[in-house]
Formats: C-alpha cells, structure tokens, sequence
C-alpha cells in the first residue's frame, strides 16, 4: 500500500507542479540553511578525542593573584587555562598518571644542507615525549624521544608528515639531521598525517588551526629561552628577588604550559587528586597559591565547552536557522492545507470507494514526505552551496569545518522529510476528516 | 464600503490559513528585526575608524636563523632600507602588527606599588617613525626622540621612561583633566613612565576586544628572536612595493625567514567572523522575506480560485475591478497586520533573550517599526499579483452553473 | 439487504438546526431494484448518504444484510462500503489525474487484493462495460456516457451486492441515458440490489418499486410493478 500511495503523491505532485516545486523550494531553502549553519557547528563542536574522552584531562591550577580571579572575558571557570613553568614541571614528577604531557606552541627557523629547500618557519610544539601516546598520534617512521630528553637539552625532533616531504620527499628521515635556528637536530620519529579539528589539545592558538610541523622536547627550554608562541597571561610583573632575565620568566607567575594527563582508573584519578592538592598546599606553605585552593581536571569533551569552541555567533546562527526552518514549515503547512483541500473532491471520492480516514491520512502523509525527500535532496545541493560559501567568506582553518560529512548528508534528509511530516500532519489529518458526501454531489 | 464585517466573518472561516500566514509574518519579523540588529552593530564595527592608513601599510615578521644575532643591528639596518626604498613613505620597528589579532597587553597603574585597580592597554614597543608610518594624528604634545629609544633583552624589565597613549586611554586614565605630563606604573614597581604625547585614535592588535582603542606606545627595541617592521608606501604603490620587499631584505641578510602581509589583509581576517556573521544573516533575511512572500502568493492565489464563483457573482452585481482587488489587499492587510503586532512582540522577547544569553544588541523601536513596514509592503505586494487577477474574473462566472 | 427503522438526521449549524430525515423507514429485499424520488430538498441525497454509509444518522436503526451499523467505527463502515457498495453518481466523480484502469483499481487497492486479481477484476469490469480498448484514457478524454459507464464499471469491479446511484443520468442526453439505464437493468438482473436516485419519472418507472421521499419521510409505499422483460428490451 505504502507503493500505492508513494505512486499517487508524485502523479499529486507532476499535477500540480507550481505549488509543488514551491513547497520542495520552500522545504530545501530551510534545511539548506539550517543543515549549512548545523554542519559548521556540529564540525565545530566534534570531539576528536572521543575515544579516550573517559581517561584523559587538561589539567588547571588556580595559582593567580589573589587580588581577583582569572577572567578571560567572561569565559570558563575562572581557572587559569595555562600552568607555569614551574607548577608543570613540579607536575611532572609525579608517577600516577600513565602518561602526561607538558606543552606549548613555539617556532624555529628550520634549515638544512640541500640548498634546494628554502629556510622556513616551523610551527612547533615544545612538549614531553608522551604527547604522542596519550593523543594517539601514529607515528610513520621511528618513535618519540628518550625520558631524558624531557629534562636534560637534547637535540631531538620529530616531524609531522608533511614537514618529512618537504624537506627529505617521501624518504624515511630518521637519523637524518635538520638545523633549527641554526642547531642541528636529529630526527627520531615522523608521524603520520594528524590533524584533529577542532584541535581540542591547544584551543588557545586558534581551534582550527593545522596541527604543528616540528614536535621538540620539553628539556630545551633554558638552551634556547624558548618561550610561547601563544597566550602568555601574568599578574605578577614583580618576580622574584635576585632572579633576573629569563630564569626570571621560567620562575614567574606567568602562565603558559598547557598539561594533560592520562587517568586510566577512578583510583588513579583520586590518588591524582590528592596528589594535586598536597601540592598546593605546599606550595601555600611557600606564599604561592594565595587564592582558595582550587584546580580543575577537565575531559576533552567538556574542555571544548568550556573553552566556547562553538562561539556565541554560531549559537545566534543556529537558532537563526532553526527559527527559518520553522518559518519554511509554517509555510509548507499553508500551502499543504490549501492543495490538499484543492484535492477534497478526489479524497471524498476515495472515502466513497472504501477509503477509511487512515489510508486518506496515510496517502497524504506520504505525499507531504516526498515533498520533504526532493526538498531534502535539493537542500543537500543548498547545502553545499552555503558550505561553500562559508569556505569562501572564511580563512584556511574553517575549510575543514566547513564539510558534509555522510550522518550530517542524512541528517539533512531526515530533517527535511520530518519537518515536511510535521507539517502534512495538520493538514492531512483535516482532509481525512472531512465529509465525503459534500464533494460527491455535483457542484 | 469596505466591508470590513463580512470580510472578517470570511476570514473566520479560513481562520487556519489565515493564522498559518500571520504567525510567518510574525516569526520573520521577530527574526528580521533582530538580524537585522546584529547585522547594523556588525557593520558599525567593521565600519569604526582605524586610525591609521589602512590602505597602504605593510607588515614584516622576520626570523634570524642562527641563535646568536645581532638584532639591534639588523634592525637600524634594515630600517635604513626600507625607508629608502621608491614609494616608501615610512618605515618602523614594532612588537606587534596593528589589527592582526596578535599583540600584547599590559595593566597600568596611576599610582606607584599598587596591585589592584589597574587600566588594561594594548601596547607597542616601536620608535619615533610610528606616528608618522602609521598615518595617525598626533593632538597633544609631542612625538619621541631618537635618544628615548631603549634597547632590551627579551627578559629584562620592559618599563620605558615615556609613552605616547590614544586619546580614548588618556580619556579612561583622566577623565577630568589632561593626561599629558601624567605617569603611568606597572604593578608592584614605582618606575614612572611619563605620558609625553597623545594620538587621536588607534584600534590596536585586537580590534573584536572590549577595550579596543586602549593603546599605549613606548619607543622601545627588544631583541627577541624575532622582529617586525611596519612599512607604509605612497597611495598606489603598496602592491608594487610588497612584491620586493622579501627579497631587498633577504638580499641584505639572507639568513633570515621574512613574512610579508598587508595590513588590508590583516584587518580583513580579523573581522572575517563579523563578516561572516553579516553575510549569513543577510542571506537569512532575504531568503526569509522571499518565502514568506511566496507563501503569500501562494494561499491568496488559493483563495481567490476557492473564490471564483464569489467573486464573479460580486462583479455581476457591479463591484468594480478595484473593488475586487481591494478586497483581497484589504483582508491581506488586516493578516499581515495582525502577523506584525503578534511578531513585534515576539521580536522584542526574543531579543531579551539573545542579548542575555549570547551578549548581542539590544533592538531599538524605530528599526522594529521599519522592519514592520517593509513587511508590510512586501507582504502587500506579494498580495497584489493574485489580487490584480482577481479583478479580471468575468462576471459571466456567475452564470455558469457548472 | 438494506432495513431502516425510524432513521433521523438533522443537520446544526451555529443558529438552526434542520431535519433532513424525520421517523424515516424503508425496506429493500436482495435483488430489487429501487428507484427513489421526491423535490430537491426532500431528504434523497441524505438518505443516499445514510444508505452509502458515508453519513451517520443521528438517531433510529440501520440494518444493511443484516448487520447493524449505527454504531461501527468509521474504517469499519469503510470496510463495508468498499466490499458491499458500489457508489454511482450524476457527476461520474472519476479521478481526472488517473486513467481508467488506474481509477477502478481505486476500490480494489483498498480491498487489499494482490496485483494479480486486480487486474483480473478490472479487465473483467471493463469488458462489462465494452471500454477494455480504452483502459490508457484520462477520464477527460472520454464522452459523459463512457464516463458514466467507467464508473459503474468501478463500482462493479468490487463485485458489491449493493449498488447505490445518485441522478445516474443526470448529466447525460437521452441516448446515453438510456444506455446507462440498460446496463443498472442488466446488473440488476445479475442480482445486485440497487437503489436509484432520481428526478426523472420515466426512468423512476422503470425501476421494480418507485419511492417518494416528502419532507424527509417516505410519502408512499405503493409499488410501481415493473416487467423485468421490458427492462431488458
């Protein structure tokens, strides 16, 4: 039977082709500006750690001034997002966690001895060596680097996939040496391509933006005075006393280490817990950690809300969208009810032929579903045209955001057909209620 | 005459798909009268003066190679270039590039040793070329010398002896009476650094933060790894000129990566997000008015052929053609108006609502009223064509019987 | 087949309330051919619909092949009408965006037949009719006679026991007419029950018993005798 009125709705629909394509307009406009303002934000808003989203935490201590707290408009839970220096190296000796990582975004100048590759900037992460572990980035050729490399400078580097084709082609470049700033460095490990978007692991330098080029240990920090290419944020410009230069940076206030660990068990995580905060509270001894006692250990997944990845402007979109959405579907019920009733004579006919009011009401709810299946199809193509548009109107970062992935293709459809559903209901069931015997009559 | 009693009565009857139109209307004015808000603050931003030559300024970022360099050096050096180059008005040194998103900031303090209670400012640490190569205004004493300059490590303590600060921070800092001559402090330190000139206007690094305008420059070198220049060229010649510029430099000292943008650029990505937000709102608002157009044209034309008979019987009993025309604009009238008060309504709950939550303009009366009427004309029109060939149904329908 | 006892049925509307049927009884034995007749705003179409099922009475008793149906469920009353009544009417009532074959399968999809015996029953039925060669026709392109006849052929493909026809003639020329009338007889014959609405006097006479409806009641129960053989002539 579902055939039977499937064939009828599109004998309906090539009836009557002006309103028909009208409403299959009005249908596809809706869920093409919808599904294009839900597409960026369902991209936006993906967990790309989802499968370790139960073990792994950004780690945050409140050591800011205790004069007020840490605000970075309006956002998160008034936490610095950052550690210092010396907090995650502290972090660092403790064995709970499987794995932990202390990071930060830098760049070197990368030169090598084939003068056919002109000297560049490298975007690079100044991390320990677990970073590869606990975010479960592959690795192509070798591995990550020795313990040691974490503490004691040693010229270690790891390249992204990329950065390996650029300079040394599709050759394995493990034991190869590559000069930054003017160092020579010895390449251990290359990973495979790793991009995850949003990059949930350093949301403070654009949460679109590509993953790094050079990966560098954590142990070079006083060799090189590396210090962020990110957010830096102090309160205390004071210092301390007799401590000038840059270990006067590496002993200040100044938060710029981002720190994960990896919990593996609710017992990991209390002994964690209670490890933090006996650190504080030493600390406190010390004059540090002035402010209530206070730390956060945040899953990725919650990170990302915390840190707005979906910004206020994409929450104002897609409430926009829906509300458009809705308009379209008060508009598709006017136009439903007004065809439908065109078509009382034939529904009074039916009834009179043995039609009971829910085969006129099932019939006609097929036909306001294939209105949404051809909107929904021609919403997909809106779709991609407003997905394009925003590619256009956007910088690089957003290209990957902006894309239709195969659940948000179906997505589309179900919204289309479930929209057009909802709006067939009223009229549909008002024509299946309707008195035969007033359209049998002639006249 | 216009029989606004039966016509209600013949509204009544239709009364869902009477409400079906209202309740459009009404949502496509709650949502285009507060698009409409946002798309105006938007635009209002992106609009605001910059303070400085847009058009024609240049940024370069440049990267030594090897560790040990000579950064004060290169820098006179490649100032001493740049600024002898054809179609080079002025060049400068600075920490950061105007309304590139990225840059520093710091909190002043009007008193000495003071830990709350500060002014927090954009700032730039540059030489007495800035006012000169950003094309801003100076309004009140003077530029700096050449012997204020201070040259630092990337770690000493960064405190100038003087500043020159924007016109809306001398305003914020002294609200009652001139800035010049006045000191700032960093927190906890009781070096005083004396406010020796002040420019109109300056947006600064972040031109979406709060406190944009608030910008305070010191005539300061830090020899860090790495150092930006601005560079501002005559009208016309900044293409011509950005093509040579990596290449002069690369050519003085090739150990060095450079990176060459334009301010244009920049300032275009920093605003890419309102921008965004503009475009896709328009193409909501219009869309929007399209369809509820079409939904219009759509059940009036339904109407009027439900109506044929009626109307034919109308016009046999001397209605005239504009009688007839009337009536559909009349009845559509009192939808839309009806639509537009219900939706007025809607618009100003819903802007309490988006204002609150996700910190977005408040919508003022007049642009409500604005929007209700271009509404109404449009829904007026969409009305008309349907209603125009209403007029030409022959009063010879009344007579035919089948 | 068909008893009604004291059927009434009023219409409300916000002020009046009017009585299309008032204390209305009637009779009519399997296989009889029944023609019903009375001034325009006497009842007939009301009754028709009763009859049809397609409108309920508001108050008495309806007996149709025994089975009381004052109070089933609406898809019960349209279970019964699609297996035991077929409907024919004065505007023909064919759906204009379907062809022939396409509109007698109308009844049959709803009975639930397979594919097969569909097409059985509407060859068959069209046959009945003389229009097989016609089965790819819209309706539009046929002449009023041969749409009548398209839609009795609908009405028989069910192979209902009740025919109910409503001004079967009214649109048609005498010649068609007559045709259409030669074909009710010969259904009839073949033992549906049917029951004809009309104005025409002639054609009320050529029915088995005339009745005349007055006022929403039954005015007279005087049999006209019919001669089946002249029906067939």
């Amino acid at each position: 039977m579902i055939g039977y009125y499937i064939s009828l709705a599109m004998r309906s629909l090539r009836g009557t082709p002006i309103l028909s394509a009208l409403m299959i307009a009005a249908i596809a406009v809706g869920v093409g500006a919808s599904m294009t303002v839900l597409t960026v934000n369902y991209m936006t808003s993906k967990n790309p750690l989802e499968h370790k989203d139960s073990v792994l935490y950004a780690v945050q201590l409140d050591s800011w001034d205790p004069n007020e707290s840490y605000n970075r408009g309006g956002r998160g839970n008034q936490i610095p997002w950052q550690l210092t220096y010396q907090d995650a190296t502290a972090l660092l000796r403790s064995e709970i966690p499987a794995r932990q990582v202390a990071m930060h975004r830098f760049g070197f100048t990368v030169t090598t001895d084939d003068s056919q590759v002109r000297p560049f900037v490298a975007n690079a992460r100044v991390t320990t060596r677990d970073f590869f572990g606990l975010f479960d980035v592959p690795f192509k050729h070798g591995g990550t680097w020795e313990k040691s490399a974490d503490e004691t400078p040693t010229l270690s580097v790891v390249l992204s996939s990329a950065t390996n084709a650029k300079i040394f082609g599709e050759k394995n470049s493990v034991g190869e040496v590559i000069q930054l700033n003017g160092e020579p460095f010895t390449v251990v490990g290359v990973i495979e391509d790793w991009n995850p978007s949003p990059k949930v692991h350093d949301l403070n330098n654009g949460a679109f933006n590509d993953s790094e080029e050079i990966y560098i240990p954590f142990g070079l920090h006083r060799k090189f005075e590396i210090h962020s290419w990110g957010n830096n944020n102090g309160w205390n410009s004071g210092g301390n006393e007799g401590v000038t230069g840059y270990e006067a940076h590496l002993q200040s206030e100044s938060v710029w280490i981002q720190y994960w660990v990896e919990l593996d068990s609710a017992a990991q995580k209390r002994d964690y817990e209670e490890f933090i905060t006996n650190y504080i509270r030493q600390q406190k001894e010390q004059g540090r950690f002035q402010r209530p006692l206070k730390f956060a250990l945040t899953q990725p997944s919650e990170w990302l809300v915390l840190n707005e990845v979906l910004d206020q402007d994409s929450r104002v979109l897609a409430w926009c969208a829906l509300a458009f959405l809705l308009v379209c579907v008060v508009n598709a019920v006017a136009l439903l009810l007004a065809k439908f009733l065109r078509k009382a004579p034939e529904a009074g006919v039916r009834r009179a032929l043995g039609a009971g009011r829910g085969s006129i009401f099932t019939q006609h709810l097929i036909e306001s579903g294939c209105i949404g299946l051809l909107g929904g199809l021609a919403g997909i193509v809106l779709t991609l045209v407003g997905l394009a548009g925003i590619r256009v109107l956007t910088d690089d970062g957003f290209d990957r955001v902006a894309q239709m992935d195969w659940a948000m293709v179906f997505a589309a459809i179900a919204l289309a057909v479930f929209a057009s559903l909802l709006a067939g209901l009223y009229p549909a069931w008002r024509i299946s209620r309707t008195n035969p015997s007033v359209y049998l009559k002639t006249q | 005459m216009f029989e606004i009693k039966p016509m209600l009565s013949a509204l009544w009857r239709n009364k869902i798909s009477a409400l079906l139109i209202a309740v459009q209307i009404a949502l496509t004015l709650a949502i285009v009268s507060n698009s409409v808000t946002i798309i105006q603050e938007r635009q209002q931003k992106i609009d605001r003066p910059t303070g400085i030559d847009v058009e024609n300024l240049i940024g370069i970022t440049f990267m030594p190679v090897p560790t040990e360099y000579d950064m004060a050096g290169a820098v006179v050096a490649d100032l001493d270039l740049l600024r002898s180059m054809p179609g080079v008005i002025d060049a400068s040194v600075t920490n950061q590039l105007p309304l590139s998103g990225s840059g520093s900031a710091s909190g002043y303090f009007l008193e000495p040793n003071q830990e709350i209670g500060d002014l927090t400012a954009n700032y730039y640490h540059t030489d007495p070329h800035f006012i000169n190569t950003l094309g801003m205004k100076l309004v009140a004493g003077r530029n700096f010398r050449e012997d204020e300059m201070k040259i630092l490590g990337a770690h000493d303590n960064q405190i100038s002896d003087v500043a020159i600060v924007t016109q809306q921070f001398a305003d914020s800092a002294f609200p009652e009476e001139s800035a010049l001559g006045k000191y700032l402090y960093s927190g906890r330190d009781d070096h005083p650094t004396k406010i020796i000139g002040i420019v109109d206007r300056h947006l600064g690094a972040w031109p979406s933060w709060n406190l944009a305008g608030n910008v305070v420059f010191n005539p300061m070198l830090i020899t860090g790894n790495h150092k930006r220049y601005l560079v501002r060229t005559e009208p016309g010649q900044r293409d011509a000129v950005f093509k040579q510029l990596e290449d002069k430099l690369a050519e003085r000292d090739p150990q060095r990566v450079i990176h060459v943008e334009t301010t244009e650029e920049n300032k275009r990505q920093s605003y890419s997000g309102d921008n965004l937000m503009i475009k896709m709102l328009s193409v909501v608002v219009g869309l929007l008015t399209f369809i509820v157009a079409l939904g219009i044209v759509g059940l009036t034309t339904f109407w009027i052929n439900q109506r044929t008979k009626q109307i034919g019987i109308r016009r046999a009993l001397g209605a005239s053609r504009s009688n007839i025309s009337r009536y559909f604009l009349v009845e559509n009238s009192i939808i839309a108006v009806t639509g537009l008060t219900l939706g007025g309504t809607a618009a100003l709950i819903i802007n309490e609502a988006i204002a609150n939550n996700f910190s977005q303009p408040p919508l003022s009366l007049s642009l409500l009223i604005g929007c209700a009427i271009v509404l109404l004309v449009v829904s007026l029109t969409a009305a008309l064509v349907p209603a125009l060939r209403a007029a030409n149904i022959s009063p010879a329908t009344a007579t035919r019987s089948v | 087949m068909l008893k009604m006892q004291n059927i009434r049925k009023s219409y409300r509307t916000d002020t009046i309330e009017t009585h299309a049927l008032r204390d209305f009884s009637l009779e009519v034995n399997e296989g009889e051919f029944v023609s019903v007749t009375g001034p325009s705003g006497s009842g007939k179409t009301t009754f028709l619909n009763i009859a049809g099922l397609l409108e309920t009475p508001t108050g008495g008793q309806y007996l149709l092949d025994g089975q009381e149906v004052g109070n089933l469920s609406d898809s019960e009353r349209s279970r019964l009408r699609n297996e035991k009544i077929g409907f024919i009417f004065q505007g023909f009532n064919l759906i204009p965006d379907l062809n022939l074959f396409d509109n007698i399968d109308v009844p049959l999809r709803y009975r639930g037949f397979n594919a097969k015996e569909r097409r059985r029953r509407i060859e068959k039925s069209l046959e009945q009719v003389g229009l097989s060669a016609r089965a790819k026709h819209l309706p539009a392109q046929l002449s009023g006679g041969q749409q009548q006849r398209v839609a009795i052929a609908r009405a028989l493909a069910g192979e209902p026991r009740f025919l109910l026809a409503d001004e079967p003639t009214g649109n048609l020329d005498s010649l068609m007419a007559r045709q259409v009338m030669e074909l009710l007889e010969f259904i009839n014959e073949w033992g549906t029950t049917i029951v004809m609405v009309t104005h025409d006097p002639d054609l009320a006479r050529r029915a088995q018993r005339n009745i005349q409806i007055v006022d929403g009641q039954v005015s007279d129960l005087r049999q006209t005798i019919a001669q089946p053989e002249a029906a067939i002539a």
